[in-house]
């Protein structure tokens, strides 16, 4: 059993105010790198203290899942604003300037930033990079992705998946082949966020060519995961879109009814949908959930 | 066939003056602000700004100060809309925080839970709600009032709807118990629950009592109606309940930024609707042309051409995240393009939302070219119904 907690973190009230102030002018971009580093140091002690087992960098710095990419990628632009699924938030749709993009150098430290421990990282599924831009989802994992991931140190990497979900399962296969170009570098595992994934559960989403599968709980029930599975299951049990505190005795509950072996405590996507203040104690009850989840197996 | 004519109206909200921002952000108004306020009301031909004026210079406001620089925000709005040419107004929400947090911070029920990222360095604040919503008093009555004193246009009343409030929150009342490992069906009875106590207890209610005060169109503004399609029901039965009993001559609905095409057949059903306000603007060419080919961004209306008992379409024919101003010319050929498919009669003009996120010199250049080339389409209409009689 682990805990960790991919994708995106939400800034603290005073790093708010200084990306604010930068863009009114009010403040240097030297101050605002200061702040992102006492946000960065903040939220990696938040995790030490919640015991959790892979620390995440929370990816202070991405404007969202997909801008550091594409800002750094030949062949790639910010393209319009788009409604991030049936949030308040919007992202910069990926677009493709060019039908053979490529990432001629990976991610600098202002985006994959050193952590004191082991660590994960995540990065967008080569499905949802290549939603809407025309180019194969399997071209973008080769010449895009892959360059990144064999450039990272990491025990994990989680690949964010938003919208596969709502598209359906049409798209597993695409999805698969984009995986397998992924191969050989750090482990990999694919996190359904946000969305229902009974309808790729059934359709072979366990099945694919990855460590792990990640499972939002908060909109897919628990019965819809299917006998034997056995890779690991990075468990969606904290939600990342509610206010609401979880109860750590409930998840360790419900995780032990999921009668799966492998398992990783996670939130169901960013929690950059909630405040820092939130995000820091729904932290402390992922990694109370998993000592409350190793009492009731050991029980 | 009487002669066509096309209502022009504003949708939502437009940008606040930097004056009436740092007055109430309390920071300190600089020279540059002043001269704005001067710059606009000679081209408003607003009277009596002097007062304004006068205050804007002062070192610190009391709480007449910022009753007067909402009261004269307000009016500067009112005339910028007034002035490009519409004939349907209202302030421009200078009021108005935010179209959601105006409505939380009205209501009981609610509580703020920080800042979430909207995109970019971009940020709003969101609520939870913790217990049963519900209004001490209505709270948009004196908005109203103010501005019916002070215009002989028509105005049209925006209320935030339930469904955009219940989706934009946090719950922490209606599915906190079994919300993990739930079913759909639970979590879509708690949000019906949570939706119905919104449109009943705090749009229902403040809406009543700005019609009782005389307005006679309430416009509901749903942004993110279709955003998750299966919901698309429970959104027009929150409508519904949100102006029941409401003796408005007109009732409306605002949408957009969506796929309109997961609001049908559901829309048919919205009782006594006059009319949806959609934008369309954004998806759309710039070139020239009234055949379907050249207007993609409106192919969506080919659904409402195919359901004759829709409601009527508000036809958002200015792009509102751009500062391109469309020119007249290119207003007049989507507004001829959707005439000619839907008939003149079901078809009035907008933006695609509120013009917030522009300049005032921006919002109403597009506004004021928005009027124009909706009078270059009645007379190519008109034109072109002479000739064939």
């Amino acid at each position: 059993m682990q805990a960790f907690a991919p994708g995106i973190y939400p800034r603290s009230e005073a790093l708010v105010q200084a990306t604010r102030d930068l863009d009114r002018g009010r403040t240097t971009a030297e101050a605002v790198d200061e702040q992102f580093q006492r946000d960065l140091d903040e939220l990696v002690r938040v995790q030490q203290e919640a015991g959790l087992d892979l620390l995440a960098d929370g990816m202070l710095r991405w404007q969202d899942l997909f801008r550091p990419l594409l800002e750094a990628g030949e062949g790639l632009e910010p393209g319009p604003l788009m409604r991030f699924l049936d949030t308040n938030s919007f992202y910069r749709a990926p677009t493709a300037t060019s039908g053979e993009p490529r990432l001629p150098q990976p991610l600098d430290e202002r985006y994959v930033a050193p952590l004191p421990g082991a660590r994960i990282v995540t990065l967008p599924s080569p499905y949802a990079l290549a939603l809407g831009t025309g180019v194969p989802a399997k071209v973008l994992a080769t010449a895009v992705l892959k360059p990144q991931l064999d450039a990272l140190d990491a025990e994990l990497v989680v690949l964010s998946e938003p919208f596969l979900a709502r598209d359906g399962a049409g798209g597993l296969e695409s999805l698969r082949e984009a995986l397998e170009a992924l191969a050989g570098g750090p482990p990999l595992a694919l996190q359904i966020t946000f969305g229902d994934a009974r309808e790729l559960l059934r359709n072979g989403l366990a099945e694919l060519p990855v460590e792990g599968i990640g499972v939002d709980f908060y909109a897919t029930h628990a019965t819809d995961l299917p006998r034997g599975f056995d890779k690991l299951l990075l468990a969606g049990v904290v939600d990342a879109r509610s206010s609401a505190l979880e109860d750590p005795q409930e998840i360790a509950e419900f995780v032990e009814r999921l009668g799966v072996e492998r398992v990783a405590l996670v939130p169901n996507g960013d929690l950059q949908y909630v405040s820092e203040s939130i995000a820091r104690q729904k932290l402390a009850r992922l990694g109370a959930a998993r000592t409350a989840q190793a009492k009731e197996t050991a029980a | 066939m009487t002669d066509v004519k096309f209502e022009t109206r504003e949708i939502g909200s437009l940008a606040k003056p930097p004056w009436r921002v740092k007055a109430f952000a309390g920071r300190p108004i600089e020279d540059g602000d002043v001269a704005e306020a001067e710059r606009w009301a000679q081209k408003l031909s607003l009277d009596g700004t002097e007062e304004l004026v006068e205050t804007l210079r002062r070192d610190e406001f009391g709480k007449d100060d910022l009753r007067l620089i909402d009261d004269w925000s307000a009016q500067y709005g009112l005339a910028l809309l007034e002035r490009a040419g519409l004939d349907i107004v209202y302030d421009g929400e200078q009021r108005r925080t935010e179209m959601y947090d105006h409505v939380v911070r009205h209501a009981r029920g609610f509580e703020q839970r920080g800042t979430i990222r909207s995109f970019d360095n971009k940020y709003y604040s969101k609520a939870a709600v913790v217990e049963e919503p519900s209004i001490d008093r209505p709270y948009d009555v004196d908005e109203y009032r103010f501005l019916a004193a002070r215009t002989d246009r028509r105005l049209k009343a925006p209320f935030t709807g339930p469904y955009t409030i219940v989706d934009w929150s946090y719950d922490e009342h209606y599915g906190r118990h079994g919300s993990l490992g739930a079913t759909a069906e639970q979590r879509t009875e708690a949000t019906r629950r949570f939706l119905l106590d919104v449109a009943e207890h705090v749009v229902r209610p403040n809406a009543a009592a700005v019609v009782e005060a005389g307005c006679d169109w309430i416009q509901i503004d749903e942004p993110a109606l279709s955003t998750r399609p299966d919901e698309v029901p429970l959104g027009v039965e929150a409508f519904n309940a949100s102006v029941a009993g409401i003796p408005a001559a007109r009732r409306s609905l605002h949408i957009c930024f969506s796929d309109y095409s997961k609001l049908f057949p559901y829309v048919l059903e919205l009782d006594d609707c006059f009319e949806l306000q959609l934008e369309f603007a954004n998806r759309d060419s710039h070139e020239l042309g009234t055949d379907g080919a050249d207007r993609p961004g409106y192919e969506t209306l080919l659904l409402f051409a195919d359901h004759e008992d829709a409601p009527s379409v508000g036809l958002g024919v200015v792009d509102i995240h751009t500062n391109f101003v469309e020119p007249a010319e290119l207003v007049r050929d989507r507004v001829v393009y959707a005439a000619e498919l839907l008939g003149p009669e079901r078809v009035s003009v907008n933006p695609d939302c509120g013009l917030r996120t522009r300049s005032w010199d921006v919002a109403y250049e597009k506004l004021a070219n928005m009027v124009e080339g909706t009078r270059l389409a009645e007379e190519a209409l008109n034109r072109a119904h002479a000739g064939s009689r």
